[in-house]
């Protein structure tokens, strides 16, 4: 047993002097444990592409002697109010959960902290503001999995043709070029749509915590924060106002979707990938989808930049968008055998797991991960595929940026969005929809014993 | 032939209440009834009671120290749902769409009944082809329609730019427009609701004596006449029996009304129940949302209780 | 039936009326069609624009997949699972909920006794409490004795939800059987109960098929108590389970399709077979006071 975990020890060390080579094959980890005849139960989130981390646990199982049992399979959301039923009730009986760096605020009652349980070492492998992201209150309540972050997807046939370029030039005395503020992503959005070049200037999710985030992201790199240090909803500042005038503003003149506000992720996908949409924010994890021939017009037909930076009404506040999160792994604090969970988790969460997940798609959040998969990448048929890579690894180093980590973050996004939609519909004016919003957020917030 | 016919052999004698006299037989009937009414105490009326105790205090589902009764706040979830809004919009929103549901369901069934009664072509097939929408759960109804009604890659849209009335995809947007949305919810309720009302309002019509129409046709009714005067009135316990039980079913549209629009947008359609479920399992303030629940269980019941009364009546007139 | 005179004005007019109801119906019965041409269609073919109304082939593939028969797909739903626990659920439920309800019917028309209407209102109207209401209290205390994502804690939801329907039904059924045959097996020194179950309850067999069907499809296509009772593939049934289809990002639509096929299966085999039964149980049993 001592000898095995030296080995392993000695190649874990190995592994990450030598990670920039990644000649060697990357490593599993967590496989130093004799779990024989302990069942695991996990609950996670599923879907087909999460294949592969499935595939590997029975190396795992091999390895340690234990059973691993999945205990529920589930997207997201619906995984979110298993969590809270579970917890709520004692009845949370496995010991590996799914958790979100956006859902763990509201959790943290109910999870192990899990700082003892990793080396500073291990711990230092994964992306320092998604632990950050997960540290409440000086305890650490998960290991993340994977991350995401949205870029600016644009169609490339619009930024390439040098008599729509021209048009522009006429039109607003500017150059054409991939946008970097929204206010040149209104600018252009609308250009391309008054004058038919494209069906859509923009497209973003307009429901549920979906709208909320990418509200959220918009008003923050106009410089503006949700709440105050107090906890005081701010969004219905001017900043709020200017964002929501300009979401509402797109609806009327049908920059975006008609339908807008029923869409989800799959919806707005939906319009990119049929070459409707000329420029939008968009999550990277969407990439091989839009890349598929067979399923996308748009395949082979758009690029990649950084999150636009915000209005200028937040003169210096300003930053680069970057609503994002992690998907993670944590352990309740009801586990039957949190010691085996943990080492699940190390394993799931290893250099070895993460990087098979990567070459799926997801973004990474271990830097040895970053480092294998942009080097498998260098020699890619399509440039895109490395440069993807890097502008995401700058992204998700310099502009993560997770929602307010208050419990409330749901119930105040269900009070929220609706209020917006209404703004986005023209039910009501910006001013007086935010400020409804507020004056309900505040009653919440205070209920919450926040004040 | 499908419905039996009974009380037409009786022809012309007077249509009387047939009440059953029934039998004094001490404790046995209480034995018949007691496990029934033991699984719905257990089951129903227990919880229920719980869930008033809950609505009365401060419960929230992450907090189990929330569920403490105190007097001083007893009422704190119904005053504040009192002072709501979005309650009292979505209560509105709940009663257009019942009695719109209802009504609509009712008159097309009615309708339908008619113009089944005439078939004379391929009746049995005609008859499954009725049930189809009995086949579906309220789920699944509610998946397909808004699979249907999707502004983008719907078939409903997809069907007008075929046949030419949309020039473009995403053109009408049913599931968001005042009132697309409220319109296509109860579309999808009705067509839900049409197979087991129709079913019960032919088998009335089939039942209906034919020598009062021919008596109608020799005093030259005509054919409106004769549905206003004869049909309709003489339907009226098929009718309460189809509405009766259309009422205790209602909730089932609940389903139909989350999948399809979850309340949205900007609660347009937002009900008792999408609120319901947002305040107490998403935002996870089961005290407030048991508050609500109470107060759309008395409305349910009243709402059955009146069709129950009106279907007492119509037996009696019979 | 109505009568109608013959003639050649009549004649026009069936066929009018013949092709209306045809037209009207099909419409009606569309999104069944529409599902099961889902369920067969190559994937490329769902989604797209201009729509492909009218599928190039017909494939298997949706339900190889959802089975396991395809190698290529490891991650599926767990359709054993729902399949089993639907069963479970509505059979055991449907079974009890009649036989409960019958007697209870029986008794309200059979009976004089005490509180007789007010007992009879009190069980019709435990069925307008909406799933939404009762889902939360019972999770509460359902968690208390471990009946929480349990398909026996699911199935005496159901016995309880489809008792009241059951009662109504059945209560009408009974009525309707003429009061002499019971008076003389009275006379022929039946007591009640064999008097009940020798005579009374095989004459109300097709009240009791047809109480029964709706009893099973209600529990069958339940979704508000099972989303929150059932925690996972333990317990969880097919209206849950088509949500299985639902990933982080991308809707799987064939193979929800694919699964309401088989869903609406038992629906439709019921539906054919009992057809005639259904109408005059609902009816005859209903009415006649």
């Amino acid at each position: 047993m001592m000898r095995k975990l030296f080995l392993i020890a000695l190649i874990l060390a190995l592994v990450s002097v030598s990670a920039v080579g990644a000649q060697d094959e990357a490593q599993y980890a967590g496989l130093d444990m004799d779990l024989s005849g302990i069942t695991i139960k996990m609950a996670n989130i599923g879907g087909g592409q999460y294949e592969v981390m499935y595939d590997a646990i029975s190396v795992f199982e091999e390895a340690t002697g234990a059973t691993v049992e999945i205990v529920a399979l589930l997207d997201g959301f619906s995984m979110d109010q298993k969590l809270k039923v579970d917890f709520a009730t004692g009845a949370a009986d496995y010991d590996v959960a799914w958790d979100h760096t956006s859902f763990v605020a509201q959790y943290t009652p109910f999870l192990l902290p899990l700082q003892d349980y990793f080396s500073e070492d291990e711990l230092a492998a994964f992306s320092p503001a998604i632990l950050d992201a997960a540290t409440i209150d000086g305890d650490l309540y998960l290991i993340p999995r994977h991350a995401d972050i949205s870029p600016i997807h644009y169609r490339k046939d619009l930024y390439e043709d040098d008599a729509i370029a021209a048009a522009f030039m006429d039109a607003t005395g500017e150059e054409l070029t991939v946008p970097t503020t929204l206010e040149q992503i209104d600018q252009q959005a609308r250009f391309f749509v008054e004058n038919g070049h494209s069906t859509l200037g923009y497209t973003l999710a307009g429901k549920e915590e979906a709208l909320t985030g990418r509200f959220y992201e918009m008003h923050f790199a106009s410089g503006g924060s949700l709440f105050d240090e107090n906890y005081e909803p701010a969004f219905n500042d001017e900043i709020g106002v200017a964002v929501a005038e300009l979401l509402a503003g797109w609806y009327v003149d049908g920059v975006i979707p008609s339908d807008t506000t029923s869409l989800l992720w799959d919806g707005v996908a939906q319009y990119f990938c049929n070459n409707d949409v000329a420029i939008k924010l968009e999550w990277y994890g969407w990439y091989a989808y839009f890349q598929d021939t067979d399923s996308c017009a748009v395949a082979g037909n758009f690029g990649l930049a950084r999150g636009f930076t915000g209005l200028s009404i937040g003169g210096d506040a300003v930053r680069p968008s970057g609503w994002a999160g992690a998907h993670a792994f944590s352990v309740p604090a009801t586990a039957p055998n949190p010691q085996a969970g943990v080492q699940l988790i190390k394993f799931l969460s290893s250099e070895r797991v993460a990087y098979e997940e990567a070459l799926l798609g997801f973004l990474p959040t271990r830097s040895d991960v970053w480092d294998r998969v942009i080097a498998d990448a260098s020699d890619a048929e399509n440039p895109l595929d490395r440069e993807r890579l890097e502008l995401a690894r700058v992204q998700v180093g310099e502009d993560f940026k997770t929602p307010p980590l208050i419990a409330e973050w749901i119930p105040f996004s269900n009070i929220f969005y609706p209020h917006l939609q209404a703004v986005i519909l023209g039910d009501v004016s910006a001013q007086d929809g935010l400020d409804a919003a507020a004056a309900e957020t505040r009653e919440m917030m205070a209920d919450a014993g926040y004040y | 032939m499908i419905g039996r016919r009974k009380n037409a052999d009786d022809g012309a004698a007077p249509k009387r209440v047939i009440q059953f006299s029934r039998i004094d037989a001490g404790a046995f009937p209480f034995l018949l009834i007691f496990p029934a009414v033991l699984v719905i105490l257990l089951v129903i009326a227990f919880p229920l009671l719980y869930s008033l105790y809950v609505s009365f205090t401060p419960y929230e589902l992450l907090k189990p120290n929330s569920l403490n009764f105190t007097a001083a706040r007893a009422l704190r979830n119904y005053e504040k749902l009192l002072n709501d809004d979005i309650f009292w919009r979505s209560l509105w929103n709940t009663i257009v769409f019942l009695a719109v549901t209802v009504n609509l369901s009712y008159l097309l069934s009615l309708a339908l009944s008619q113009l089944l009664a005439r078939v004379t072509f391929g009746q049995s097939l005609l008859r499954t082809l009725l049930m189809v929408p009995m086949m579906f759960a309220p789920i699944l109804v509610g998946m397909q329609f808004r699979w249907f009604f999707n502004a983008n890659v719907g078939l409903v849209n997809n069907f007008l730019i075929s046949v030419g009335i949309l020039q473009e995809q995403g053109q009408i947007a049913w599931l968001v427009d005042v009132p697309l949305g409220m319109i296509t919810i109860i579309i999808a309720s009705i067509w839900m609701n049409i197979p087991v009302m129709t079913i019960i309002l032919l088998a009335g019509v089939l039942s209906l004596p034919s020598e009062t129409f021919e008596a109608a046709e020799v005093d030259g009714a005509s054919g409106w006449q004769k549905f206003r005067f004869i049909t309709f009135p003489l339907l009226a316990p098929f009718s309460y029996i189809a509405l009766t039980i259309m009422s205790l079913d209602i909730a089932r549209a609940f389903d139909i009304v989350r999948i399809m629009t979850d309340g949205g947008p900007a609660r347009r359609t937002e009900m008792l129940w999408t609120y319901i479920t947002r305040l107490a399992i998403e935002d996870t303030k089961f005290g407030l949302g048991s508050a609500m629940s109470w107060i759309t269980v008395s409305l349910s019941v009243l709402f059955t209780l009146y069709f129950f009364r009106q279907l007492v009546k119509a037996r009696i007139v019979q | 039936m109505i009568t109608r005179s013959v003639g050649p004005n009549r004649h026009r007019n069936d066929i009018i009326w013949n092709v209306v109801a045809w037209a009207i119906l099909s419409m009606l019965a569309l999104p069944a069609f529409w599902i099961i041409m889902t369920a067969f269609r190559p994937n490329i073919e769902i989604n797209t624009f201009p729509p492909v109304w009218i599928p190039k082939r017909l494939t298997l593939e949706a339900f190889a997949n959802m089975f396991g028969l395809n190698p290529d797909v490891q991650q599926r739903v767990a359709v054993e699972a729902y399949l089993r626990n639907s069963l479970l659920a509505s059979g055991i439920s449907t079974v009890i909920a009649v036989s409960l309800g019958t007697l209870a019917g029986y008794a309200f028309a059979r009976f004089r006794f005490r509180f007789h209407t007010s007992l009879f209102l009190g069980i019709m109207l435990s069925r307008a409490v909406p799933g939404v209401a009762l889902s939360l209290p019972l999770f509460l205390l359902f968690n208390r004795v471990g009946l929480v994502n349990n398909v026996l804690g699911l199935a005496l939801v159901y016995v309880a939800a489809n008792i009241p329907f059951t009662a109504w039904l059945m209560d009408g059924f009974f009525r309707q059987i003429p009061q002499e045959l019971t008076e003389s097996a009275y006379i022929d020194g039946c007591g009640y109960w064999s008097a009940f179950w020798r005579i009374e309850l095989p004459l109300s067999l097709p009240g009791l098929a047809t109480a029964a069907i709706f009893a099973f499809l209600a529990a069958w296509n339940e979704f508000q108590i099972v989303s929150v009772l059932a925690r996972n593939n333990a317990a969880k049934t097919f209206p849950p389970g088509l949500f299985a289809f639902t990933e982080q990002f991308t809707v799987d639509w064939r193979g929800m399709a694919a699964m309401s096929v088989i869903m609406m299966a038992p629906a439709v085999i019921f539906v054919v077979l009992v057809q005639r039964n259904l109408v005059s149980g609902l009816t005859f049993g209903a009415v006649k006071g």
